[in-house]
């Protein structure tokens, strides 16, 4: 699991620029099931002004807030700026190239879908317990200053709900509406665009899995540097985590605690 | 160096850095051989059996149907026949078939029994809309013809290119091709098949991306296997897009 954690962290990044690259190649998202051309939910887009300046733009409904030089108008991937969605560094291919994107979304949806399985016997143990949504409260209070937590071999509950709603719902939907957009898989299931309001409208939550998911990964990068980067990297790594003693023995865990004698424990795999 | 100008050329440095790492990635063969697999996946998974694409109701239907592709023919032989109801046009079957034949709009019209559907239609891009396509099944000209046993696939030779005289085609197998939504239509929402649209005639395959609906048709030829002139069996095939279109 911990060769399978790094592989999924690698297909996300990959299906993230890929995604990129596609959501590129038109660059409009539409809360229906076809297109409603003059009324996109989210558009990116950019040009030359008025006065022949280049202009980027993100459009939500009708308003529209600039972004030149990032969306909208940006790197091209030859050494020069453009009109382009997403700049040339954050998208796979660099250049614009649907095709291969395509191909790299394609095959590491299927790279994540497998890994994602080998998370399951792990994943079963998130389902919240009565006990964890007791000690929410507490955890709430405790946890919204985290420097003030050691590392701990066991999970709290802040954690816990963290992983369920990834696992549970931004994941699964995610993997839905992306199959949703496929004409093949929805010809054998009617529902399955349907139940995100339409196809154009799946584009969006798949859209949103995405953003939900980059916001995850920089809340899970932020948490695991906080708390102790080297101890973590080396539990993800070797699986072994060095925990302060009374931690282990499953005592409340205090700031001073992390003066008490180290005990190593094998971290969650 | 002020640190923001630092931080701003380190930044880029590093960004152009991992764009010439992707591009190479990209660009090796053996990765592009490994990215293949998992197509062969998708085919040999969705691209079976005949589920039908969900078919609407008029009031479904797009005020309008977006152009996907390349721009009419620019020859004086297609110009001349959209100005006269298209009188030269013929739809020419060949190749492994019992009796290659050719029809014009009429025999298709008037040989073949008339069939509607209102369906989406997915752009590889990432837009839809919806439209009702009417025509003849594309079976039901292959029965006429009767393709011989070892008939393996159906290519779709257009008239449109793109802009180098290199012509559009697009393909099936036999299998797809005897899906009961695959029609070869001569109206869209009621009218002639506008010439953005692909008038006279043009390939419909609801269950799969719009390139595979190839446009402007006039001959349809039935071979045992793609290749040679037949390429990777569409001009986007050619250009690293998938065969099967489903996904």
């Amino acid at each position: 699991m911990r060769l399978t954690h790094w592989l999924s962290a690698l297909a996300l990044l990959i299906l993230t620029m890929s995604g990129m690259q596609i959501f590129n190649a038109h660059a409009a998202l539409y809360a229906s099931d076809a297109s409603d051309f003059a009324h996109p939910a989210l558009a990116i887009g950019g040009g030359m002004d008025s006065r022949g300046d280049p202009k980027g733009f993100v459009q939500f409904g009708s308003r529209r807030i600039s972004t030149t030089h990032v969306l909208g108008w940006g790197p091209n991937g030859y050494g020069e700026e453009g009109p382009r969605a997403f700049p040339a560094w954050a998208t796979m291919p660099p250049q614009q190239d649907l095709a291969n994107g395509r191909r790299w979304h394609i095959a590491f949806a299927w790279i994540f879908v497998l890994c994602g399985l080998t998370f399951a016997p792990w994943a079963l143990r998130l389902w919240p317990s009565r006990a964890d949504m007791r000690a929410l409260p507490h955890a709430l209070r405790t946890h919204l200053l985290p420097w003030k937590v050691a590392p701990s071999a066991q999970q709290n509950p802040l954690q816990k709900l963290t992983y369920f709603g990834l696992v549970f719902i931004v994941v699964p939907i995610a993997i839905l509406s992306g199959l949703a957009l496929a004409p093949a898989v929805d010809s054998w299931a009617h529902w399955l665009p349907a139940i995100f309001g339409g196809r154009q409208f799946a584009r969006i939550w798949h859209f949103a899995a995405m953003i939900t998911i980059i916001v995850f990964f920089v809340g899970h990068v932020v948490m695991v540097a906080l708390t102790g980067l080297v101890n973590n990297m080396r539990s993800m790594i070797t699986g072994w985590l060095v925990v302060p003693q009374s931690a282990a023995a499953g005592g409340v865990v205090r700031p001073s605690a992390a003066d008490e004698p180290a005990a190593k424990v094998p971290a969650l795999s | 160096m002020k640190r923001v100008t630092f931080i701003s050329i380190a930044g880029s440095t590093l960004l152009t850095g991992c764009s010439g790492f992707v591009t190479s990635l990209n660009d090796n063969a053996t990765v592009r051989k490994a990215l293949e697999v998992p197509e062969r996946l998708n085919t040999a998974l969705l691209s079976h059996g005949h589920p039908l694409a969900r078919e609407y109701a008029e009031s479904a239907i797009s005020p309008d149907f977006r152009q996907n592709g390349f721009d009419p023919p620019s020859s004086a032989e297609y110009g001349r026949w959209s100005a006269t109801g298209w009188a030269g046009y013929r739809l020419v079957v060949s190749g492994l078939v019992d009796s290659p034949r050719s029809y014009d709009l009429a025999a298709l019209r008037h040989k073949f029994p008339r069939r509607s559907q209102i369906t989406r239609h997915d752009c590889v891009e990432g837009w839809s809309v919806i439209g009702k396509w009417t025509g003849v099944r594309l079976t039901d000209v292959l029965q006429d013809c009767i393709p011989k046993p070892q008939a393996g696939f159906v290519v779709f030779h257009c008239l449109d290119d793109d802009g180098t005289a290199t012509r559009y085609y697009e393909s099936l197998n036999m299998e797809q091709a005897a899906h009961p939504q695959a029609l070869l239509a001569y109206e869209l929402n009621d009218r002639p098949v506008p010439l953005k649209n692909g008038a006279p005639l043009r390939l419909k395959v609801p269950t799969q991306l719009g390139y595979k609906s190839a446009k402007y048709v006039n001959h349809i030829e039935v071979v045992a296997r793609l290749g040679g002139h037949n390429g990777k069996g569409g001009y986007w095939e050619d250009r690293d897009y998938e065969w099967f279109a489903g996904i």
